[in-house]
Order: structure tokens, then sequence, then C-alpha cells
């Protein structure tokens, strides 16, 4: 990256914090790139978000390797430590987003070749805006140390759930009344999976912010959806 | 004096009294900022940002006018970059204007419930060999261009879509009455009453998409003017006593004394919210029920959003950004009609969204209401969610931020 002339421990673990804060922009550009190009069908931009997911994998390998470098060398305890656990956590959280985007953008490139399946457009690109504001939301939470604000998001995945069993039951409906539509709904269920993966990681990252923030878990249960769409 | 020397000594002045005495100082410090530039650049409607390369954590902001900081939400002070706006295309543009010492852009979409599209742009600012690394980030609002364009594409979907069918009908009745229903009085008459009816229908649903249109393209600017809900409620619940005579329901409004209700808003905007909402509870609502219409002049934004019933599902159909300590008048309007099933709810904003086994033809909607109520709400920065237990009714719920709270627009 830039001329960084890393001097003192503080100056790690800022580097450490705004390091994370990138790979979050990242993660975030793949997801709503990844959605803009299903939905407008731009193999172009497939492709774009495709080839930069290697960016993704650098910077969190990166980050994995200047974690290590600062417990090994400085030993960092309590506040600190925390720091560093999370950064480290969310770097692998984030990098996943980053793979399941990827994965979103390879399917919209078979789905561009398919008649295009209007119905689900709408929903679809509906849910993927609720997770891309999820995930801006708690890193916006890291980046400005909000609690409140990270267990806001912590306490409301179910939306997405909600999203997610809608289009599920759609999808099926829809497969069982015309089977030619078959493999395009079955990608769309897949990138609906995907999504629904992707908010319970902006899930995740809530719970670790908690936890690097005020040193304790979570204390109460998640309110979940408990029953699986039939 | 250039723009570009006026703002080296603009950014040496705004970084000097910030800078620790350990670290160099700022090679310009001395220079006081010109006050009238100072205030110009404060007051430049767009966004202007001056960033500095920094040892460690990415490139720091020294400088943002009044309308960055409402971009980024930021307060005046040093900052990371990287904290303010993750974008990869603007973290890039700004190293490239940096280190590269060229002018880069890039299309940033700042997210939100508002979702406006901006063109930044970052140019190299001073001379590293004499002074910090200095790059002037600047926004320019593409909002209008992006989504007229994408608007459009829609707006002649979902009409031509919904148009075909009364209009495929009238064609249908037209041609009957022309042929073999010619000399028959008794069908014509029939035929007319439903031709009118379809006409009626093809007209109401131009009126709702082209005000939809409008709506939408004035959402991301907040309005003027205040609005008194309880008068505003108050002239509706007149307007609709003859709707309401003839569907045998009564209105049960529940509202705080005039003036303590009071928004920021536009009055006609609001008006059709609240319309859009009690036509709607009226329409589900079975003879000799009533329909309540509750007005909680001020809680948080978390009370809006808390369920009262706990056997009722509840889902958010718009949330407002957040902003800290803003507090919000809460409309609710409840049927006693049929309720929603919780797969429903999700959708229930969707344009031309019905819930199935709801006739589209008995109920006389054109599918835009709840979309409408959602576009307006939105422009005026406040939330919008549905609560329902299927077979005892639904309750929606509007919350928009209080006049004396003071926070709407520029913080």
């Amino acid at each position: 990256m830039n001329e960084h002339i890393v001097r003192s421990y503080g100056d790690e673990l800022k580097q450490l914090t705004s390091d994370v804060a990138r790979l979050g922009g990242l993660a975030e550009a793949q997801v709503s790139d990844s959605l803009d190009a299903l939905s407008r069908r731009d193999v172009a931009l497939a492709k774009t978000v495709i080839a930069r997911d290697q960016k993704l994998d650098d910077l969190q390998k990166e980050i994995e390797r200047s974690t290590f470098r600062l417990i090994a060398l400085r030993q960092p305890m309590a506040v600190d430590l925390r720091h560093a656990v999370a950064a480290l956590k969310l770097s692998m959280t984030l990098e996943r987003c980053g793979d399941l985007a990827k994965n979103i953008a390879k399917r919209s490139l078979v789905l561009a070749d398919a008649e295009p399946l209007t119905p689900f457009s709408r929903s679809m690109d509906r849910m993927g805006r609720l997770v891309a504001a999820r995930l801006k939301d708690v890193l916006d939470a890291y980046s400005a140390s909000d609690l409140d604000r990270a267990i806001a998001v912590w306490s409301r995945d179910e939306e997405v759930d909600e999203h997610y069993n809608s289009l599920f039951r759609e999808l099926l409906t829809y497969m069982m009344g015309d089977p030619r539509t078959i493999t395009a709904s079955a990608h769309l269920l897949f990138i609906a999976k995907n999504l629904e993966r992707i908010g319970d990681y902006a899930t995740n990252i809530a719970e670790v912010i908690h936890f690097e923030l005020t040193g304790e878990e979570v204390a109460s249960k998640r309110p979940k959806l408990e029953t699986l769409p039939t | 004096m250039s723009q570009s020397s006026f703002l080296n000594r603009l950014t040496a002045a705004f970084a000097a009294p910030q800078r620790p005495s350990a670290e160099p100082a700022a090679p310009t410090a001395s220079v006081a900022p010109d006050p009238l530039h100072e205030a110009a650049l404060e007051r430049l409607p767009d966004p202007v940002a001056v960033i500095a390369a920094a040892r460690a954590g990415g490139p720091e902001v020294l400088f943002a006018n009044a309308a960055a900081r409402t971009l980024f939400g930021a307060p005046h002070r040093r900052i990371g970059l990287v904290n303010l706006i993750r974008d990869p295309g603007v973290l890039e543009a700004v190293d490239e204007a940096l280190f590269g010492r060229i002018e880069a852009r890039s299309v940033y979409e700042a997210g939100g419930a508002q979702d406006r599209v901006w063109r930044a742009l970052a140019r190299p600012l001073g001379d590293p060999a004499t002074g910090p690394r200095l790059a002037l980030l600047t926004f320019s609002d593409e909002t209008d261009a992006v989504r007229g364009e994408r608007r459009r594409a829609d707006f002649l979907a979902n009409a031509s879509h919904e148009l075909r069918t009364p209009l495929a009908s009238l064609i249908g009745f037209i041609e009957t009455l022309r042929g073999h229903a010619k000399d028959d009085p008794k069908a014509r008459d029939r035929f007319l009453g439903v031709m009118q009816a379809e006409a009626g229908r093809m007209s109401r649903l131009i009126d709702d998409l082209m005000s939809l249109s409008r709506i939408e393209l004035n959402e991301h600017i907040t309005p003027l003017g205040q609005v008194d809900l309880t008068l505003a409620i108050t002239d509706v619940v007149d307007a609709l006593t003859p709707l309401v005579r003839q569907a045998g329901v009564a209105l049960e409004p529940s509202l705080p004394p005039v003036g303590a209700a009071t928004i920021v808003g536009d009055r006609d905007q609001i008006v059709q919210v609240i319309r859009n909402l009690v036509d709607n509870a009226i329409k589900y609502s079975p003879r000799d029920t009533a329909v309540r219409i509750v007005v909680s002049a001020d809680v948080s934004a978390i009370e809006a959003v808390t369920v009262r019933d706990p056997a009722a599902s509840r889902f958010s159909l718009l949330d407002p950004d957040r902003v800290e300590g803003r507090r919000y008048i809460l409309l609710q309007v409840s049927d006693s009609g049929p309720g929603l099933a919780r797969e429903h709810l999700p959708r229930l904003s969707e344009r031309f969204y019905r819930v199935e086994g709801q006739k589209s033809g008995e109920k006389l909607g054109t599918g835009l209401g709840l979309a409408i109520v959602k576009h307006i709400v939105n422009r005026h920065r406040g939330g919008l969610g549905v609560e329902s237990v299927p077979g005892s009714g639904a309750t929606f719920s509007v919350w928009l931020p209080r006049a004396d709270g003071g926070q709407v627009g520029a913080p």
C-alpha cells in the first residue's frame, strides 16, 4: 500500500483499525456491485467483482500478519488485546462476505445468459439493499466505536430472514409452476442464501464489536426465526 | 489569489492548532485564514474536504466544510478518512491525488435511507517538496441524473403492465357493444357500468403513478414548512366522513392538543400519508368496527419500533438513518380487519404488490398507496412500520421527526 512508516504502538493499532475499515469498504463495494451486476445484468461489472476478490484476500492476510506481529512483539493487554483480536476476527468475517459477493457475481453471469425472471429482481434487490445497509451500519458502528448502533444491527437480523423465507417460498412456487425456470431459480435461491449469510455475518461483527468495547459477550439471546421455510 | 494557494493557507491554518507540539509543525502555520474565504468555503453547498497524508492509519481529514460534515456525519476535527468513507473508489482517488499527484474521480454512493449518488473528485493540493502532502476532495450531487434515468425505466415498465389489464377489458367490451350486444339495452347498460369502473381504475392508477414519480424526484430534498399533525388528521377525518358513513365504520382519533405535535414537512404530502393509511384501514374494516388513529407526540426511535402486542408480528418497511437524540411523533392507524400474515409484511410497500387471495377489483386499490406513503415518509426522514395479528387487525405506524428536534436537514 502507501508509504507507511509505522513507528509507535499507537500507530500500529491505528493502522490495524483503519485497515479493517478499508477491508470493510471493499466488502461493502463487493456486495453492492454484485447486486448491481445482478439487477442490471451487467457482465462487465460482475467480472470486476470477481477480479477484485483478490484484493480482499490480500488485505485480509496483511491484517492477519500485522495482528500476529503486534501480539507477538507488543504483547497487548485488556482493551488493546481486544482491539487486536477484533481486527483479526473482523478481517476473516469480511473476507467471507467478499467471497459470498464474488459467488453472487459468478451466478449473475449465468443468469445474464438466461431469460430474465423479472418478478424476483425487485424482491432480490430489496433484500440485497437491506443486507448492504446492515453491513454499512455495523461497519459505521465499528469506525465510531458506537455500541448502541452495533446492538441495533445485532437485534434485527430477523428482517433479513423474513425476506429470505418470503423469497424462498416464492421461488419454490415459481419452479413448480414452470420447470423451465428451475436453473435460474436455483441460482437465485443460492444468491438469496448468500445474502442471508452476509446478514448473519453483520450480526457476528456486531457481537465482536460488543466484545471489543465492553469485554463481555452479548448477554441476551438474539431474536431468531426458528422455523424453516416450507 | 489563486484558489489553490488560498486553500493551502486555509488548511495550514486549520491544521495548525490541532497538531500536537511534538510533531513537526505545519510550515505555514503562522498564516491566519482569510475569514471571508473561510466562510465562503464553509458555506459552499457542495461537500469539500482537505485531506492530508498521515504516518499511520491512512489519509486524514484536516478540514471539512458544513456540507461535507453532513455527508460524512463527522465532527469538525482531524480524523482518519477511512473512518468516514470506506468506499474503495474514493479512497483510491484520494491516494492517487496524494501520492500520484494526479487528479482522480470516482462515483460515491453514500447509502442510507435517501440513497444519494455523488461524483467524487480528488485533486493534489500544495507542494509535497515544501509542505505536507495534501489533497482536495470535492463531491457533486449526481442523484437526479442517475436516479431519474432508472426511475423513468421503472415507471414505463410498471405503468404499461398495470394499464394493460383495464385497457384490454375496455377494448373487449367495446367490441361486444359494436357486435352482438348492439341492440340489447340491458347488456349495454351493464357493460357501460363495467367500462366506467375500468376507466376510473385506469385514471386512478395514472394519478397515483404520476404522484409517485413526482414524490420520488424530490425524495432527497428535505421539505420546508411546518405541519401540525393534529390539525392535519382532523382535516382528513372530516373529508372522509361520507366514505366512512358508506362503509359503516367509525373513526376514533385520539390526538394530542393542537400545537403539541408539529413536524417539519410538506402539508399536502403529510395529508396524503394520513389519507392513504386511513383509506386502507377503512377498506379492510368489517362493518360496525372502528378505525383507531393514535398520535404519540414524543417518542424515541427505539420506542417507535417497539411492538405493543406480544402476539403481533412486526416489520419495518422503512427505517430512518439514526440521528443521536432525535425525537419523533408517532402516528398509528389500526383496523380490526383480517390482518396480514407474517410473510406478506416485508413486501407490503412494493409497487403493485397484492396480498394473495385479495381480489384487485373488489377493493378499488391501485397497489400504490403504501409505496406513496413510504416515499413521502422517507423524504421527511421518518419511518414506517406494520404490526399485525392475523384475524384481528393490522396497525400501520409512521414516525416523523419533531419540528423542535431541530435536526432535520443540516445538523
